[in-house]
């Protein structure tokens, strides 16, 4: 359906004016420019839900402003069920951090002056950070290949700039890491997506008119579509961080300033997820058909791997960027699938690892503003009877991820599962996926509980951690709106669960896929 | 009508109202006490008023929509089973709260505590009313998370928390565990559990195309046979039921109970003994009609299959049985006793449906699924019951360990008759229902001619009593060992502790002595009303021969821990000083068979090792990126500009070769 005001565009270019004006405002008033600039990116979050109470999600929502660039497609922004989830993930953590953000950027911004540094002032942040938010809005609204690129190159120089302006550690060198390597796997992904659209004749991957995908397309391409798939997905599975390529996540994630990492590491590698949903399943069923295997076996090592490897980490914002590879790998082990139901849940884990993620990000920052730069667990323990709220937020956001009701946590990780043993259940493959799945889960489960509890459980073990006690203020509200949003979406899940699953079996009806 | 649903809800409305409470500041104890004691008092009452309809042959069932077109709805089953089971876990944790107002009185973090606790009665409401497998897990799933955080309630770790003797070890492995560190076992072993039921779904979504559990029964024949025509269904019926095994602490799944002990004493008598730890028997008295009925009409290989399959559930419960038994006898910290037994019992009700699954008798086979529930309310009431007068007894002396306690009987005449009536409960002797319950699992496994398992239940039973009289004679009828470190305060409990274990007690003798009178009628006609039963059972247990060897076997055993400790006297902490054998036994015994310290040798340090290889190769891969191609590019460079210093000699050079090559290139081409 199309909207009578162009209520995507404005979402996107609202919040950037609002950053705008407050470039120049001094960092003692930047308080309103920042809750001012969450009321705008939470409109994204507002046309999904009132999409999702009219039912509209199956059919989906096209922006009237678009604009027909010959050989190049149509540049649209659209909404439908399967960015739905997407979009209410980006839009309510980009908002919330955004509150979060005022006391924590105020105190690094204090530390770094304490220091000798002159970082720019928090209007500059602001006006970054709002760049950020909205590429990533206009990466999900987008139809066409070159507009997705655009929004993709759009999410990389802000965040590279928060991170070199902000960030901990050696921030330069891992800023230039994190540029390279992101350009990487955007590069790869482009020489694809310009081999793809000069042979076929246009970029789109969604039609605009009928909302429907773009399918077959990979014919016109020859025996060159194998290629072409491949230097998509390879593209995208730099940006996800699967195992392998997931060598600059832990640096980037880690050192960049809290809330950039609370938006990088749930919302942005989670959109090459999406990418992989939107636009190679329709465009390439037959290439994930034929390695779906080695896709399903990718993403186990993934999860297992990266869960492993966090267990070992002593810092608590690593341990956090490992656990982020982890959970991309579910969002691949749904993909990989190719079941309606399958792929429904890598779109809900989106959004629950955005909710928990942040939730755990958020928690990490709470102690590095409030016990002075603290996040080396093993200084940490007993952190609960001082912090009581972050600890149960905290729980709720380690909850999201091992998938505990009443977290949509729950319903990621069923459909997941579902989907995985709709086509193996009664295979040669049936007991190793079953080992494989609890081993799986079990790795998620284990380096939640154990973390949970070295963290806030015992006795302190600096006295760092026992030199303040909580009250509650921006940083911990602003948590408790983002796990509260994670057991409403668990309560409510119905619409967005049929409207995503009307897009894929659209999409699996145009591509041929069975299932 | 009132609708079923609030007895759930009701719980979950209560610990809502008590987060947000939490969240804006209020912190009297007060307020948390009356919203958490009224909101279960409404649910129970609720679910007393609706049991009645149930009971008189109808199906109370209401839904609303949540994820319809999945089959998974908000949907409020109320069976026979399902009363029955309301009926039990409500009072039982309305009682408890009662017990946990006064127990837990300035703690430092009952706001906590009756949150989770609230939270944890609404889950189990959830769980034993739900309509289908989705909503029922949800409720699973809650009930780990009160279970993981109420074990874990005092997180800070004080040594009079723990569980075991500090500075244990078993082949090197601490056999003394933190509550935090019980937390994280307990929601980690049952969680392994979890994922079998989540497997489980995804085969029932698969197969059957409905999470719905009555719908599941219908379909019984259809996605069973299914599922035996590819040969999986005894491996497919095994897999979900993992999570009932792990929940219900049966072997090899049995260790997080023990050390579930850390958490608050009414915690361990509602979850760990009365309520979630049988979630699992629930789940198994709810499925396997289903599953009998299904194979019985299929016959031929689906029979032969689930036949495996009950076989395997008679054999882990018969096992756990008697090994938790064995481990009762020697503990020395009282909750710890009642842990092992309750794990014990609990392997009683699986032996007991296990062995009912095999009779190929419909009314025996569901004959024998009702004696485990019934088994189910008996323990729930005694454990229960004994758990809350260990309360009184650790809070009295302020220590765990029996040998602290000692002569309770001369300052508690109510608490002594308390412990009495449901110690002799859970040895078994009539007229207490314990008897009656285990005399009707024992009877199962009988008749199905698992002989085995029969011999190895009687001897248990004869442990039961064993370790039940030993526990009850040295903390309340003998001098202690070791005086207490504090001063004790010896005097009989404050009200609302006191009556909670009193009623409870009582009403295990009462259940006793009006079972053969109508109670065990009106039980049987009640059960008979579950979803799956195609035929009303009767429980009634016929005094054979084997009835009356099993009796006096039990009270001999009974009778034998007067004679060893009051009458001969026996010394067995000395003899275990002097005697190698008997330390060697007592060690093997009291160090949990050696299964806590092979799990973490074997499973928690196989991880470890490889969590260690994934460092260094994680390391590998870091530097390969980030050192070895900045090296070789580097490397690269140096090369090249070795080759560009400036002599036109040199660049001479390469010129007559480079057009050599060209030369060379053409010729190849045209040549």
């Amino acid at each position: 359906m199309e909207a009578s005001i162009p209520i995507l565009w404005i979402s996107v270019i609202l919040p950037l004016l609002v950053a705008l004006v407050g470039v120049k405002v001094k960092d003692e008033n930047i308080d309103s420019i920042a809750y001012t600039l969450a009321a705008t990116l939470l409109l994204p979050v507002i046309v999904v839900i009132i999409a999702a109470f009219k039912g509209l999600l199956g059919e989906g929502l096209v922006d009237p402003w678009m604009a027909h660039i010959g050989s190049v497609g149509t540049f649209a922004l659209t909404l439908d069920g399967l960015s739905s989830l997407v979009i209410a993930g980006v839009s309510l953590v980009t908002a919330f951090v955004s509150i979060y953000s005022i006391p924590y950027m105020k105190t690094r911004v204090t530390e770094m002056k304490e220091a000798g540094e002159t970082p720019p002032s928090l209007g500059v942040y602001f006006f970054l950070y709002s760049l950020f938010s909205v590429a990533m809005l206009g990466l999900v609204y987008a139809t066409n290949m070159v507009l997705f690129y655009i929004f993709l190159e759009l999410t990389l120089l802000p965040s590279f700039l928060l991170i070199a302006y902000y960030g901990y550690g050696d921030r330069k060198r891992i800023a230039i890491l994190y540029l390279v390597w992101t350009h990487i796997g955007a590069v790869m992904f482009l020489s694809g997506v310009l081999y793809y659209g000069f042979h076929v004749g246009n970029f789109d991957y969604l039609d605009v008119n009928t909302m429907t995908p773009i399918t077959g397309t990979a014919n016109m391409l020859g025996t060159a579509a194998k290629y072409v798939a491949l230097l998509m997905v390879l593209g995208l599975f730099v940006k996800m961080a699967v195992f392998g390529f997931h060598m600059w996540l832990p640096y980037a994630h880690a050192e960049a300033p809290t809330p950039i990492s609370a938006l990088l590491s749930p919302n942005l590698i989670g959109l090459a997820g999406y990418a992989l949903a939107r636009i190679t399943v329709p465009i390439f069923p037959t290439f994930f058909a034929q390695y779906k295997w080695i896709l399903i076996y990718l993403a186990f090592t993934t999860i297992i791997y990266g869960g492993l490897v966090a267990l070992k980490q002593t810092d608590f914002k690593r341990f956090l960027a490992y656990s982020s590879i982890s959970q991309m790998g579910y969002m691949l082990l749904g993909i990989a699938t190719l079941t309606p139901i399958g792929i429904t849940g890598a779109m809900i884990q989106y959004l629950s690892h955005a909710l928990g993620k942040a939730l755990l990000f958020m928690t990490a920052g709470v102690f590095i503003t409030e016990l002075h730069g603290l996040r080396d667990i093993r200084l940490m323990g007993g952190l609960a009877r001082k912090y009581p709220l972050t600890a149960a937020l905290a729980l709720l956001g380690f909850m999201h991820l091992v998938g505990m009701p009443p977290t949509i946590g729950m319903w990621s990780e069923l459909f997941i599962v579902f989907g995985l043993f709709k086509d193996v259940a009664l295979t040669t493959e049936f007991i190793p996926i079953v080992m494989l799945v609890i081993v799986a889960l079990m790795v998620s489960a284990s380096y939640s509980f154990v973390t949970m509890r070295r963290i806030f459980y015992n006795k302190p073990r600096s006295e760092k951690a026992e030199m303040k006690t909580e009250t509650p203020g921006a940083l911990q509200y602003s948590m408790l709106f983002i796990g509260v949003m994670g057991v409403v979406f668990f309560l409510w899940i119905n619409p967005y669960y049929h409207g995503l699953l009307e897009v894929i079996h659209k999409t699996f009806l145009f591509a041929g896929i069975g299932g | 009508m009132i609708d079923p649903i609030w007895i759930w809800l009701t719980p979950y409305l209560g610990a809502s109202a008590l987060a947000i409470l939490w969240i804006f500041g209020v912190r009297d104890e007060r307020v948390y006490d009356w919203i958490s004691v009224g909101s279960i008092l409404v649910s129970a009452i609720i679910a007393t008023i609706l049991t009645p309809i149930v009971y008189n042959g109808h199906l109370i069932y209401t839904k609303y929509a949540w994820l319809p077109s999945l089959g998974i709805n908000f949907g409020t089953y109320m069976d026979g089973l399902g009363a029955f089971m309301a009926l039990i876990v409500s009072w039982l944790s309305f009682l408890i709260a009662v017990y946990s107002t006064e127990y837990m009185k300035r703690d430092w973090g009952v706001q906590r505590y009756f949150f989770f606790f609230t939270f944890f009665v609404g889950s189990m409401l959830l769980l034993v009313l739900a309509d289908n497998l989705v909503l029922m897990f949800v409720g699973w799933e809650g009930t780990g998370l009160a279970s993981y955080a109420l074990i874990g309630h005092w997180y800070t770790d004080e040594e009079e928390t723990w569980v075991g003797d500090p500075g244990r070890k078993a082949f090197g492995t601490p056999m003394y565990f933190e509550p935090s560190h019980s937390g994280v076992r307990a929601i980690l072993f049952t969680r392994a559990g979890d994922i079998g039921m989540i497997i489980g779904m995804a085969l029932f979504y698969m197969v059957a195309g409905t999470f719905s559990i009555p719908e599941i029964s219908q379909n019984a024949t259809g996605w069973m046979g299914f599922l035996a025509s590819k040969g999986v269904l005894s491996a497919a019926l095994l897999v979900f039921s993992l999570g009932a095994l792990a929940k219900s602490a049966q072997f090899p799944f049995h260790e997080w109970l023990v050390t579930a002990m850390t958490g608050p004493t009414p915690v361990s008598a509602l979850i760990h003994a009365a309520t979630m730890v049988k979630a699992g028997v629930y789940f198994m008295l709810r499925f396997s009609p289903i599953f009998y009925n299904g194979a019985v009409a299929l016959g031929g290989v689906a029979l032969t299959a689930t036949e495996q399959y009950f076989n395997i559930i008679a054999l882990l419960g018969g096992i756990t049985a008697f090994i938790m038994a064995t481990m009762a006898l020697v503990s020395r910290e009282l909750k710890l006793i009642w842990a092992f037994s309750t794990a014990s019992q609990l392997g009683y009700m699986f032996l007991g449906v296990g062995a009912a699954g095999l009779l190929s008798q419909k009314e025996m086979a569901y004959e024998g699924i009702a004696a485990s529930a019934a088994h189910l309310m008996s323990h729930a009431v005694f454990k229960a019951a004994l758990f809350l007068i260990a309360g009184w007894a650790i809070h009295a002396v302020h220590s765990r360990f029996i040998d602290n306690m000692g002569n309770f009987s001369k300052y508690m005449k109510i608490t002594t008759v308390s412990i009495w009536f449901a110690g002799l409960s859970l040895a078994g002797l009539p007229p207490f229902s314990g008897f009656w319950s285990k005399e009707g699992v024992i009877h199962a496994a009988e008749a199905a001619h698992l002989e085995n398992l029969w011999l190895l239940a009687v001897f248990t039973a004869g442990l039961t009593g064993f370790y039940t009289v030993r526990a009850i004679i040295r903390a309340f009828h003998m001098p202690p060992y070791e005086p207490p470190h504090h001063e004790a305060e010896l005097h009989e409990a404050p009200p609302r502790i006191l009556w909670p274990y009193t009623i409870l007690a009582f009403t295990a003798l009462a259940i006793g002595l009006a079972w053969p009178f109508g109670f065990g009628a009106d039980f049987s006609n009640l059960i008979s009303k579950t979803l799956g039963f195609e035929k009303p059972v009767q429980l009634a247990v016929s005094f054979n021969l084997t009835t009356y060897s099993i009796i006096i076997w039990v009270l001999a055993m009974v009778l034998l821990v007067p004679a060893l400790y009051l009458v001969l006297k026996v010394d067995f902490v000395s003899m275990l000083k002097t005697s190698k054998t008997a330390r060697i036994f007592h060690d093997f015994l009291y160090d949990r068979w050696y299964i806590n310290a092979l799990i973490y040798i074997f499973i928690v340090g196989g991880f470890l090792g490889i969590i260690d290889i994934l460092g260094y190769v994680d390391g590998f891969i870091d530097a390969f990126y980030h050192i070895g191609i900045p090296i070789a590019f580097i490397l690269i460079s140096k090369g090249f500009r070795a080759t560009h210093r400036g002599r036109p000699d040199l660049y001479l050079a390469y010129y007559a070769y480079g057009i050599g090559l060209l030369l060379l290139l053409l010729y190849m081409i045209w040549g």
